[in-house]
C-alpha cells in the first residue's frame, strides 16, 4: 500500500531572487520517471518540505506544459521552513508531495473575458494561467491582469511584464511605492477605475483576505456574477488529503475541495474571508 | 455460549493478542489492558476514554530522518484484541475505517487488531439513542466494522456473531462453532443516510448567527478535553524532531481548541475566538463528516459532556440549534 505521506526528492536546478523576500525555485524530481509522469493544473499546490523542518503548502507557478521537464515554485521567506529553503542553492534538494487540490477549471474560462486579480505574494499561481494564456492554451479569451503590491521591492516576475503586456492588459498598482515610481498608487481595486470590465467576465482572485472583501464588492458593482468570481484560499495544512482538519472551512477542505472556490460556493461560510 | 465459555475463549485469545477492555477503576469504567479476564466489565455503559488511541496513537513515528532522507519508520504493530467494544464505539471505528482508508499506517495497525463488540439484548438503551431501529442484524450489525460480536440475551446466554473473515477464523481456531455470520454491507443503511443526521447538518451549517455560540463563547474554556475523549475526533499535526539522535517526522493528535491549530507562519490564526473554535468543532461533527461520508460525525456517546469542566452538554447545544 502506497504511503501517501512519503515525499519525493526534487533537485533545485535554478534559483532566482524575485523580490525582497521571495525566491523562484526551478525544480526537477530526482527520479526521472516521477518527473516524466508528473502533471498538475494551474492553481494546484505542493506540500514542500525538508526533513527536520516540516512541510508547508506552496502553489505551482510554472506551466503544466513544462511539467514533464521541471516545475517552479515562488517561495516567500516567512517562517522557519521557508527561511531554511532560502539558504538552499542549485543542486540542493527539496521534498515534494503533490500536486494537491482542484486547481482552476480552465473549461469555465473559455469564451469569456478573463480577469486576474493578484495581491502581494498571492499573485504566484496566476503566473501559471498567464503563461498558458500567452501560449494560446485558454481558448477565446481576452486577459486583464490587475496586480497590487506594497512597493517595487515586493513585485514578482518583473522580467516577464513586457511579454505579458504584449498579449494581455497588465495594470500594476503599489500601495507605498518609492518616489521614483511613475505608475499608479493605491489599492488593487483602484485600478478598476481605469479599465473597462465587462459583466460576462470571469475573475480569479489570489491575495490576502482583506483584498478579497474589497475586490468582490467592486466586481459585484460591475455586475459580475458570484459564480464567475473564483478565489484561491490559503490555510494551515498538514496531510493534503482532507483528513488532518487544519484547512477545513464549513463542509469543505481547502487542500482537496479547494484551494480554488467560486464565491457563490463559500460566501455563506462564517469568517471564510 | 455461556460466560465461562466466553472467558475460556478470551483466555486462549490472550496467548496471541494483547487484550484491551473496559474495566472498573475507582468506579469509573476505563479501557485498559487486561490482566485478569474476570476484570473485564461487561457493560453497555460508556467507558470514559475511547478506543481511538489504539488505532491513532497520540504520537506515532511516520519517518526516520536518515541523512536528510525520510525513510518510513519500521514499526512492529502489536496484535491487539479490543474486547467489549460498545456499539457506539464500533460506529466511531467504522467511520475511522472510512477516514483512514488510504492511510497505510492506520491500515497496518488496523490489520493487527481484532474488534470484539458487546451489547445486551435490545433494550431501552437503543431507543434512547434514536439512531437504532429494531432489526438488530440488518439495521445495526451489517453496517458496523467488527470481527466478533457478543450479544447478551435477556435470560443469560450469549449469542455470537462473526463480522469478517478474520473474525470467523478466530472463532473457528478456538473451537467456537455456534455463531452467525454477518456480511458487512457498508457503513450506510440501505434505506439511505440517517434522516436526523441530514436535518442536523442543515441546521448546524446555518447556525453561526444563533446566540448559542455567543453563550458558549463566554463559558467554554477551550481546554480541548471534549476533543481528546471524542471517539470521532481524529485531527492531527506532523512534527519533525530535529534531535540528531532521533531525527524523525511524527504524527501527533491535534486539537482545534488550541491556538496552534490554525496558526500560520507570520502569526495569523483563522480560529481566533472561542466562538470560532467551538463552532468549528460542531461543524466537523455535524456538517463536515456527514457531507463527506454520509455518516454522522457524532455517535452520541456523550463523553464530551462528561468531561467538560464547565458543564457544556452536547445534547442541549443541539436542542438549542434545532429550536
Amino acid at each position: 500500500m502506497l504511503n501517501i505521506y512519503q515525499p519525493q526528492k526534487a533537485k533545485i536546478i535554478a534559483v532566482n531572487q524575485e523580490s525582497i523576500d521571495t525566491k523562484l525555485f526551478r525544480l526537477r524530481f530526482l527520479d526521472k520517471k516521477t518527473q516524466r509522469d508528473f502533471d498538475f493544473i494551474p492553481g494546484q499546490f505542493a506540500q514542500i518540505g525538508l526533513p527536520g523542518w516540516g512541510e508547508c503548502p506552496i502553489s505551482f507557478c510554472s506551466s503544466p506544459y513544462d511539467a514533464k521537464k521541471f516545475f517552479e515554485l515562488a517561495i516567500r521567506k516567512v517562517g522557519n521552513l521557508t527561511s531554511k529553503i532560502h539558504t538552499l542553492k542549485v543542486g540542493d534538494m527539496i521534498d515534494i508531495r503533490g500536486p494537491f487540490g482542484n486547481g482552476f477549471d480552465l473549461d469555465k474560462f473559455k469564451n469569456k473575458p478573463l480577469i486576474l486579480v493578484g495581491g502581494g505574494c498571492g499573485f504566484v499561481p496566476l503566473r501559471s494561467l498567464i503563461i498558458d494564456y500567452l501560449n494560446g492554451r485558454i481558448e477565446n479569451t481576452v486577459l486583464q491582469i490587475f496586480y497590487g503590491c506594497l512597493n517595487e521591492d515586493t513585485l514578482l516576475f518583473k522580467k516577464e511584464y513586457g511579454a505579458w503586456n504584449r498579449q494581455a492588459e497588465l495594470s500594476i498598482i503599489l500601495e507605498k511605492p518609492s518616489k521614483k515610481w511613475g505608475g499608479e498608487r493605491g489599492r488593487v481595486t483602484d485600478l478598476f477605475k481605469f479599465s473597462k470590465i465587462t459583466n460576462n467576465s470571469v475573475a480569479v482572485l489570489v491575495g490576502p483576505l482583506m483584498m478579497y472583501k474589497f475586490v468582490i464588492a467592486e466586481l459585484k458593482k460591475r455586475k459580475i456574477s458570484e459564480e464567475n468570481i473564483y478565489l484561491s484560499l490559503e490555510r494551515k495544512m498538514y496531510c493534503g488529503n482532507g483528513v488532518c482538519q487544519h484547512c477545513a472551512i464549513g463542509p469543505y477542505y481547502v487542500c482537496q475541495d479547494g484551494p480554488v472556490f467560486s464565491w457563490s460556493e463559500i460566501k455563506e461560510i462564517p469568517g471564510v474571508i | 455460549m455461556d460466560k465461562k465459555e466466553l472467558e475460556n475463549f478470551l483466555l486462549q485469545l490472550s496467548d496471541r493478542f494483547f487484550l484491551f477492555a473496559p474495566q472498573r477503576e475507582d468506579d469509573i469504567l476505563k479501557i485498559k489492558e487486561v490482566e485478569n479476564i474476570e476484570d473485564i466489565a461487561w457493560s453497555t455503559e460508556m467507558p470514559i476514554n475511547s478506543w481511538k488511541d489504539i488505532f491513532l496513537p497520540p504520537e506515532e513515528r511516520l519517518f526516520e530522518n536518515v541523512k536528510n532522507n525520510l525513510i518510513e519508520s519500521k514499526t512492529d504493530y502489536p496484535p491487539i484484541a479490543c474486547v467489549g467494544v460498545h456499539i457506539l464505539d464500533l460506529k466511531a471505528l467504522t467511520l475511522f475505517d472510512q477516514v483512514f482508508g488510504p492511510d497505510s499506517y492506520y491500515q497496518k495497525r488496523r490489520k493487527r487488531t481484532i474488534l470484539i463488540g458487546y451489547s445486551t439484548d435490545l433494550s431501552a438503551d437503543y431507543k434512547k439513542h434514536k439512531v437504532f431501529s429494531h432489526n438488530f442484524e440488518e439495521d445495526i450489525l451489517e453496517h458496523l466494522a467488527f470481527d466478533v460480536f457478543i450479544l447478551k440475551l435477556k435470560n443469560g446466554p450469549l449469542k455470537i456473531y462473526s463480522g469478517s473473515e478474520k473474525g470467523q477464523n478466530i472463532l473457528e481456531k478456538f473451537s467456537v462453532s455456534s455463531y452467525q455470520n454477518i456480511e458487512f454491507a457498508g457503513p450506510i443503511a440501505e434505506k439511505g443516510p440517517d434522516k436526523r443526521m441530514l436535518l442536523l447538518k442543515d441546521k448546524v451549517d446555518k447556525s453561526f448567527n444563533k446566540k448559542i455560540w455567543d453563550e458558549l463563547d463566554k463559558i467554554c474554556l477551550a481546554c480541548g478535553k471534549c476533543a481528546i475523549v471524542c471517539p470521532t475526533c481524529f485531527c492531527f499535526d506532523f512534527n519533525d524532531s530535529a534531535n540528531p539522535e532521533s531525527a524523525s517526522r511524527c504524527r501527533q493528535w491535534g486539537n482545534c481548541f488550541y491556538n496552534d491549530f490554525s496558526k500560520v507562519a507570520g502569526g495569523h490564526k483563522e480560529l481566533d475566538t472561542v466562538k470560532q473554535k467551538i463552532y468549528f468543532w460542531y461543524v466537523h461533527k455535524f456538517v463536515r463528516i456527514p457531507h463527506e461520508y454520509n455518516l454522522p460525525g457524532c455517535v452520541s456517546c456523550n463523553r464530551c459532556s462528561q468531561v467538560c469542566p464547565v458543564g457544556i452538554k452536547i445534547s442541549e447545544v443541539i436542542k438549542s440549534i434545532l429550536n
